[in-house]
């Protein structure tokens, strides 16, 4: 398992999750990695892990993000854009604030990312970056306007970055996970009237006849983070159990 | 909801008597065209003013070629084209035997196939048309256990695009429309199999964000704009008709 032995990695939104999944994946594969969130280090990280605190919201943030990348590694081959907020709410009823939280985040967040570490990895030659954007990016989740159009405008990035930094050796990719039982999954089944039933139905719904596991979406993060993958790039790869290839109306459901 | 915005215009429609086809042939002589209404022979027709009943077994090239020497005798001519004979033959492909598999193929895709070739001659003739064939939101994401018919519509939408790309230069529009749920005799069959149809129809609309099925007429107002010169720079391109169904992400029962 050393299908990243001797490249480094930067992953944002470590904490938990699918984040954390991959921070994981990463060091079992051989990796030197940095993980950053806006809170201390978690409980449990493996200690060949590097913590970062840091809101990647913020510009400034970011900067020392790099000095702390910088001087850790000297350069980056993997960067794992993941930290997102998700906001249940329609246009009408999201505020300025909203907006600024969830496109701060998911939006600019990547974007800053991107525009500061890209030097950076083609420096050494270039290297892997890897968006999680979201099957919400192609079809809307009833009341999640904002992070519906926040992961839509993830995955557009992602084609823009392949596109324009390819030569410098930087391939570019979006994760698009389905439902992916993380800790928001299961609060949205806790406060369903019949938790059990919810669940069963969701799972119907899936050709896989199960929900996703952050250690999917790690999987393939990996494989597009290797040398494998060397020729994949500006794609958006759906990891959803085949959620979407599915019509949403089936007579067994009803 | 007619102008005359098919005056002077000559067309073809196949499948002519089923739902989304008679529709289409009211449309189109209400907006002015002269309409062949072609289906097989038997199948009854009530023509209306402006309608031509025609005998059209799109699978074979005899009778093809008859009904293209019916309207070039009548008019020398061809100004639009609508592909709608298709038929559903419900099964995974375990349960699909092969004969039913030829039968599916042969009506939607060589049916399709048949009657642009022969029909090719007299767009020209005209200096260009409009040839909408159907597709199906079904060609994108598949309904449970209708492998054949989903095959046949991806065939109708890769199709559409290659006779946009080679009969463009000689002004030849070529449009797939992709109906999702229409309340057609074909549409009742599948909710047949699966049990009683109308404690469906509720869970049905329920699931469309326009809260209600399709109707032919919708499916015919789409295919008029097409045929017109309103549409004279849409080509190659698969129109999805189905109230907003599959802009969503699956509806999970929280």
């Amino acid at each position: 398992m050393t299908r990243l032995a001797g490249k480094s990695a930067l992953v944002t939104g470590g904490r938990r999750g699918i984040g954390r999944a991959i921070v994981e994946s990463f060091l079992a594969e051989g990796a030197a990695v940095m993980a950053c969130g806006r809170g201390d280090r978690p409980d449990g990280l493996d200690p060949a892990v590097r913590w970062a605190t840091a809101d990647i919201s913020n510009g400034a943030a970011v900067d020392a993000l790099h000095r702390s990348v910088a001087d850790a590694f000297g350069s980056l081959d993997i960067l794992v854009n993941n930290a997102g907020v998700q906001l249940e709410k329609t246009v009408v009823d999201s505020t300025d604030a909203d907006w600024e939280s969830v496109m701060g985040t998911n939006a600019r967040g990547v974007f800053l990312t991107c525009r500061r570490f890209i030097p950076l990895m083609a420096e050494s030659g270039g290297g892997s970056i890897i968006n999680i954007g979201s099957i919400s990016g192609f079809h809307a989740d009833p009341s999640m306007a904002l992070y519906n159009a926040s992961k839509g405008l993830v995955h557009a990035l992602t084609r823009s970055i392949a596109v324009d930094h390819g030569r410098d050796g930087i391939r570019c990719n979006a994760i698009c996970p389905g439902w992916i039982m993380t800790d928001m999954a299961a609060q949205a089944f806790a406060q369903a009237a019949d938790p059990t039933a919810a669940e069963a139905d969701a799972v119907a719904r899936h050709a896989a006849g199960r929900l996703g596991r952050p250690r999917d979406v790690a999987a393939v993060a990996v494989w597009l983070a290797s040398d494998e993958a060397a020729f994949v790039t500006g794609q958006t790869h759906i990891v959803d159990g085949g959620l979407v290839a599915a019509s949403p109306i089936d007579p067994r459901l009803f | 909801m007619s102008g005359k915005g098919l005056q002077g215009k000559v067309a073809l429609v196949t499948g002519a008597r089923g739902g989304i086809g008679r529709a289409i042939c009211a449309r189109f002589a209400a907006e002015g065209a002269a309409v062949f209404a072609g289906d097989l022979a038997g199948v009854p027709g009530d023509a209306p003013d402006g309608i031509e009943d025609l005998a059209l077994d799109v699978t074979r090239e005899d009778s093809v070629a008859a009904a293209m020497d019916a309207i070039a005798a009548a008019h020398g001519r061809l100004d639009v084209l609508v592909n709608a004979a298709g038929v559903e033959i419900e099964g995974t492909i375990e349960q699909t035997a092969l004969d039913d598999w030829h039968r599916v193929f042969a009506i939607n895709v060589t049916g399709t196939f048949l009657v642009c070739k022969l029909a090719l001659p007299l767009l020209r003739t005209a200096g260009g048309g409009s040839i909408v064939n159907f597709g199906s939101y079904d060609g994108f994401i598949a309904d449970p256990s209708l492998a054949a018919y989903c095959a046949t519509k991806g065939a109708v939408h890769a199709l559409t695009r290659a006779m946009a790309c080679d009969h463009g230069p000689e002004n030849i529009r070529v449009n797939a429309v992709c109906p999702g749920y229409i309340d057609t005799p074909m549409l009742q069959s599948f909710f047949g199999a699966a049990g009683d149809i109308e404690s469906l129809k509720a869970e049905v609309c329920r699931v469309h964000p326009m809260r209600r099925y399709g109707t032919p007429e919708d499916v015919a107002g789409l295919v008029n704009w097409l045929a017109g010169d309103e549409a004279r720079y849409a080509s190659g391109q698969l129109w999805v008709l189905d109230g907003g169904l599959t802009a969503q992400a699956q509806q999970m029962r929280l």
